[in-house]
Parts: C-alpha cells; sequence; structure tokens
C-alpha cells in the first residue's frame, strides 16, 4: 500500500467541495479533523476487539463523528454547510480507507502526512478553482470536470518541480 | 467464548457511548441550528429589497395568501415591507417545477405593479446551465427588474422580451412563468396584500 492509494480515497470530497477557498479550507479542516479523531478513537480499541467487533465498532465511531460534523456545520456556517452538502457525510469513506490502507508500522507519521497532503491539496484547489472560475472568467474551474482536470495539472506541476530524485515510475519516459 | 462475550460488551459500550454523545450533541446544537437557519432563510428571502427600503420585520407577519395555486407555480409565501408605516414592496415566495426540481423564487413587487428583483432561494438544476440562474456573474434574473405585467413575458424564442439562460430553456421558461404569475397574482390580490392586516 502506498501513499497514492491514500489520495486516491479522498478524491470525492477533493473534487466536489472545493469550489471557492472557504469551502476547501472548511471540507480539508472536517477532513483533518475527521481522520484524526476516528484514528485517535480507534486507538485504544484496536488491539482489544477481534476484527469482526473492531470494524463494527469503527463504522459506529465514524456514524457518531459524521453526524456531529454536519451538526456542528448547520449549527454555526449554514450557509457554507448548504454548499456543502453531503460532502463531509462521504468523508467516512475517506476515514474506512485510510483506517485499511495505513500500515501498522509508522502508522502515525503516515497518517499526519496523509492528512496534511489533502488539507493542502483542498486549499490549493479551492484557491485556483475560485480565481480561474472569478477573475480569470474559467467557468468550467467551478465545476467538477474542471477540477479533476486542474488536480491533474497541479499534480504534474508538483512532479515537475519536485526537489531531489523523483521515483522512477514518476518520471515518465522520454 | 469468554473472549466473544468480552467484545460483544465492549462493542456495546462503545455504541452506547457514540449514541449518547451524538444525541446530546445534538440537543445541545439544536437551537443554533434553528436560529441559522431563521437567519438565513430571512437573508435569503430579504436579499431582493435594497437594504434600508424598508423599515419593519417583512417575515415575522406573513400575509394571507387565498388562491394560491397558479396555473404552473404555486405562491409560498408573501410579506409586506414598510417604510415608516406605507407599504413600499410585497415579496412574494413561488415555487414552479424546473428542469430537475422545484426552483423557489424570491420575487419583490412594487406597490405600482413593478417588478424590483428577483433571487433564487432554492433549486436543483443542472451544474453549469440551469443552475447558472442564481449565478451573480451571469446576473440573467436582473433583466425582470423593473417591467410590468404588461411587457412580453416569454424569450425571444417564443417571440417574447427576454434572454434565455443559454442552455437551459426548460428552466427559463419555468422562471419567466413563475415571475408572470406572481406579477398577475398581485394585480389580482392587490387589496389584501396592501391593505389586509398581517396574520398574528
Amino acid at each position: 500500500m502506498n501513499r497514492l492509494h491514500l489520495l486516491g480515497a479522498s478524491l470525492v470530497p477533493l473534487l466536489g467541495a472545493t469550489r471557492t477557498l472557504s469551502e476547501g479550507a472548511i471540507i480539508g479542516a472536517c477532513a483533518v479533523l475527521m481522520g484524526g479523531l476516528h484514528q485517535l478513537l480507534l486507538a485504544p480499541l484496536r488491539h482489544r476487539l477481534a476484527s469482526w467487533a473492531f470494524t463494527l465498532a469503527s463504522l459506529l465511531l465514524l456514524a457518531a463523528l459524521a453526524s456531529c460534523l454536519q451538526l456542528a456545520l448547520r449549527a454555526w456556517l449554514l450557509p457554507l454547510a448548504v454548499a456543502l452538502g453531503h460532502y463531509p457525510a462521504l468523508l467516512c469513506l475517506q476515514c474506512l480507507a485510510s483506517e485499511h490502507l495505513l500500515p501498522n508500522h509508522g502508522r502515525w507519521r503516515l497518517l499526519a502526512r496523509y492528512l496534511a497532503a489533502v488539507l493542502g491539496a483542498c486549499l490549493l484547489l479551492g484557491a485556483s478553482r475560485q480565481w480561474l472560475g472569478e477573475v480569470a472568467g474559467l467557468h468550467l474551474a467551478s465545476l467538477a470536470p474542471g477540477a479533476l482536470i486542474l488536480l491533474g495539472l497541479l499534480l504534474a506541476l508538483y512532479n515537475r518541480l519536485r526537489t531531489g530524485p523523483a521515483h522512477p515510475r514518476r518520471q515518465g519516459t522520454r | 467464548m469468554s473472549r466473544l462475550a468480552r467484545d460483544a460488551g465492549l462493542l456495546l459500550l462503545v455504541a452506547a457511548v457514540a449514541v449518547s454523545v451524538t444525541l446530546a450533541w445534538r440537543h445541545w446544537t439544536s437551537p443554533a441550528i434553528v436560529d441559522a437557519a431563521k437567519q438565513l432563510q430571512s437573508r435569503e428571502r430579504l436579499a431582493v429589497l435594497p437594504d434600508g427600503s424598508y423599515d419593519n420585520q417583512p417575515l415575522d407577519h406573513p400575509l394571507p395568501t387565498p388562491a394560491a395555486q397558479r396555473p404552473t407555480s404555486r405562491i409560498l409565501a408573501a410579506y409586506r415591507a414598510e417604510l415608516a408605516g406605507t407599504p413600499v414592496a410585497i415579496i412574494v415566495v413561488t415555487q414552479t417545477q424546473g428542469y430537475a426540481g422545484p426552483i423557489v423564487l424570491s420575487i419583490a413587487i412594487a406597490t405600482d405593479g413593478r417588478l424590483i428583483g428577483s433571487q433564487v432561494v432554492e433549486q436543483q438544476e443542472s451544474p453549469g446551465l440551469g443552475a447558472r440562474l442564481g449565478d451573480p456573474q451571469v446576473n440573467w434574473l436582473q433583466q425582470f427588474a423593473n417591467r410590468h405585467l404588461s411587457n412580453h413575458w416569454a424569450l425571444r424564442r417564443d417571440h417574447g422580451d427576454f434572454d434565455q439562460l443559454s442552455g437551459a430553456t426548460v428552466t427559463s421558461r419555468a422562471v419567466i412563468s413563475a415571475l408572470q404569475e406572481a406579477l398577475s397574482y398581485f394585480d389580482e390580490q392587490r387589496s389584501v396584500l396592501l391593505e389586509g392586516s398581517p396574520h398574528e
């Protein structure tokens, strides 16, 4: 399992809920909060429960976390909550996937890096989509397909600018 | 066996804690949610009127709406905005069927039957097409400002006065007929809306 799988797991909220910078910031913060709390709450249960019971407990905790998050958004950020729709609840999928994909060894460090990457990607995507949509007048950027294209371009740019030796798989062929 | 029982017990404990925390959280946030919903609703419905053009709280006193069912739309509510005790505008909230679902519009009508402005309160139209209805950049609803019932309320392609929202003919037609029906509703119920005493 590698980090690309992890980032892929958060593709849905990343593309759907980053139309503006504020939306991107909120969904990124929610992703960090949900992912962090979920792992934190599961940590004491991990070695005490059999795997079937652990899965069930994980689902129960996720349901509770998602409900509380949705309620909090509605109470204090209602206009944004309406704009985000069901995406905060879909963060559950990402938490389930990360629970499954994170290795036992070096779990917390990888989780922190992954959540930071998600938050960064949400902020970057939100800022660039808002700028493209409102200032540059590129209407496509505010739609989900435009977000996918933009994310691809940003990843390409990241790979191009990344200092240090890149993994051979990421270099492409010349 | 004891392992199974212990697992089940722990799981039950987790479930109980999860459910009770969620319920407590819901109980604790519900007043704030009600408040926020009310605020959002009033902001959406009153955004059609410029600030300072009224000094009462229109949403606190809904007007009676007899014969609310129109041919293609339904009047959901009507409010009267007043400045120093004299009515300046009637806000009509109307619902019509769009392309993908209901569209709810808030429409401000001046006392002389002129349309002051309109605003989308709720819609589920296709993103990028009909959903641009409320887009401030396109500002499509702006063209209806200051129009009367005497205009030709139809799209140019239907020999009317108005441009359509590109790629969204069904949405455009639905909105235009809803606006026209709101204006004719105002015309019909003029006395009720302007003079009738509000519900307390």
